[in-house]
């Protein structure tokens, strides 16, 4: 940036007041944080007019007070140190002057005060602005101040300018007034377009604290949800006895059978094949008891308010905004591959192939297992059943890779039964 | 007789700030760095008032108003700190100071106290000389 460079070699020599706020118009777009500017300028005021010293008297808008943030010259003042509250007479001259117009001034010098201060007006003890007069007065003589700028941004006054005496005695030329007028705008302009953009950042930090909360609890709520929803499925389960016995059961099987046909089951995709695993019949809920356990055969009123277990387990899901799939999936598990399963008669690869793979495990668990309709088949019958439905009713990927996995399963638990021992390896 | 004033602070700038402010005021002043400092110039300089920071390396503002007040219980200390916890407030009151201002401070209410604080003192003088 070639303009502090200049405000710097300035700082050596003389200089071209129109070339130097051009300069500083300039840095001060660019400039996002306004201290070094700030710096800069102060101490440009500071070298080329030799004066007891230039002193920035910035508003701090969290504390509500105006404090020194820049002070070069002899008799400087230390940084920090200090403050004027917004009711300092001082600061409420310039405040007022603007809103009310009443004594429009953009400058003050110390004669000035003084003059007004002899002034009859003024000297009246009721007179508040002669109160006001001598306390800015008092300010300007502990400051060591001969000129005071105010800089404003719209109406509000964003920092004060506070000059020194020249070293050398000489006074103030008009032009320089105007000069340091430009300069104590920009200093405003800058601060203000800082504090803006830091605000902007605040802002935007806040929000996305907040959103990071909301998304919080919305899983929080999520998982809540999921857990009733097992509970349900568990319940479903409970109520027909089966060989594996457990819902969790059913869950293994299917992600064995998954991890056979080399599906990745990292992350997001093992957690929907497991919720569908175990969430599939959760509908059956809404299904009475006298169709879900009714002995011997339904009728065909019964069994369409039996296959409407389908649709109610996807509505039941329907909160579970997360498990979006596991609805799709859940609504397609009793599709079958040649297209006459229900509700949509979906075929093939139109079917999501967690619901094919479900398809196999759910019919496989319901052969083996005792139903009040009817007793448990033997694993050896069920296995054989579902390699005769192969291509038909199953996807034959699915079916292969799922008797795989039930012969893995089983050999850990040291009973492989025939009828896969010799399907095994193929 | 001349009013005098003990500035203490770690920070030279302050201390030259705070020493011409009130030589202009016709103070006589000297200045510390440090509450070891600072005790030294008690001793020596016996001043009306002190003006005392708290945080400063080796010891403490607190450590020195303790000590000063235990051995020139009239000298007036106003705590001249950036620390503004009610605790330490709490404890500097507790130790005896005579009035605590946060920095960044308004210099007409540092002037007003420490004129207020030496008018105490001429009061209590004169109170003690008059016959009872």
């Amino acid at each position: 940036m070639p303009t502090p460079q200049r405000l710097e070699s300035l700082n050596r020599g003389k200089f071209d007041y129109q070339e130097v706020l051009r300069d500083v118009a300039r840095s001060m777009v660019r400039l996002k944080r306004p201290d070094r500017l700030l710096k800069l300028i102060t101490r440009f005021i500071d070298r080329q007019f030799g004066l007891t010293h230039t002193s920035l008297l910035v508003f701090d808008t969290k504390r509500n007070r105006y404090v020194f943030v820049n002070s070069k010259g002899a008799r400087r003042f230390p940084v920090g140190l200090i403050k004027m509250d917004v009711n300092h007479p001082l600061i409420q001259w310039f405040s007022d002057s603007r809103k009310k117009q009443s004594m429009p001034k953009d400058f003050l010098f110390l004669s000035d005060v003084k003059k007004m201060l002899s002034r009859a007006e003024f000297r009246m003890a009721s007179d508040s602005r002669g109160d006001q007069l001598t306390g800015i007065q008092k300010a300007m003589k502990n400051l060591n101040a001969e000129l005071i700028i105010p800089g404003y941004f719209k109406d509000t006054l964003v920092g004060v300018l506070i000059l020194g005496k020249r070293v050398n005695g000489r006074c103030f030329t008009k032009q320089e007034v105007i000069f340091f007028q430009t300069l104590a705008h920009d200093c405003s302009m800058a601060v203000k377009t800082a504090e803006y953009n830091q605000n902007l950042v605040e802002q935007n930090r806040e929000l996305e604290r907040r959103l990071e909360e909301i998304e919080g609890l919305r899983r929080k709520e999520q998982r809540t949800y999921y857990e009733i929803m097992r509970s349900l499925a568990e319940e479903v389960h409970a109520k027909e006895p089966c060989i594996f016995g457990h819902v969790s059961e059913v869950e293994k099987l299917g992600l064995m059978t998954a991890r056979e046909m080399g599906i990745d089951l990292s992350g997001r995709t093992k957690d929907i094949l497991s919720a569908a695993l175990i969430l599939h019949d959760v509908g059956k809920i809404g299904i009475p008891d006298n169709i879900l356990f009714k002995p011997g055969q339904l009728t065909m009123e019964e069994w369409n308010i039996m296959k409407s277990h389908v649709e109610k387990g996807a509505r039941i899901l329907e909160p579970l905004t997360d498990f979006k799939r596991v609805r799709e999936i859940i609504m397609a598990h009793h599709e079958r591959f040649d297209g006459t399963g229900y509700p949509r008669g979906l075929k093939g690869e139109e079917i999501p192939i967690e619901a094919r793979i479900i398809c196999v495990v759910d019919s496989f668990h319901a052969i083996v297992s005792t139903r009040c309709y009817r007793d448990g088949r033997s694993i050896e019958s069920a296995v054989q059943e579902i390699r005769n439905c192969s291509g038909t009713q199953f996807d034959a990927v699915v079916v292969d890779a799922f008797l795989r996995a039930l012969r893995k399963g089983l050999h850990k638990k040291g009973a492989v039964p025939d009828v896969l021992g010799d399907y095994a390896g193929r | 007789m001349m009013r005098k004033l003990l500035v203490v602070d770690d920070e030279i700038e302050i201390c030259e700030f705070l020493k011409s402010f009130f030589e202009d005021r016709d103070f006589k002043v000297v200045t510390a760095s440090s509450g070891e400092k600072a005790l030294d110039q008690v001793a020596q300089f016996q001043p009306d008032v002190v003006l005392l920071d708290i945080q400063m390396p080796g010891m403490d503002g607190l450590q020195a108003l303790k000590k000063i007040k235990e051995s020139n219980a009239r000298t007036k200390v106003i705590m001249v700190t950036a620390v503004e916890t009610q605790e330490k407030i709490e404890e500097a009151m507790r130790l005896g100071a005579d009035n605590y201002i946060t920095k960044p401070l308004s210099l007409e209410y540092l002037e007003k106290d420490v004129q207020d604080k030496i008018e105490l003192l001429s009061q209590g003088m004169q109170q003690n000389s008059s016959p009872r």
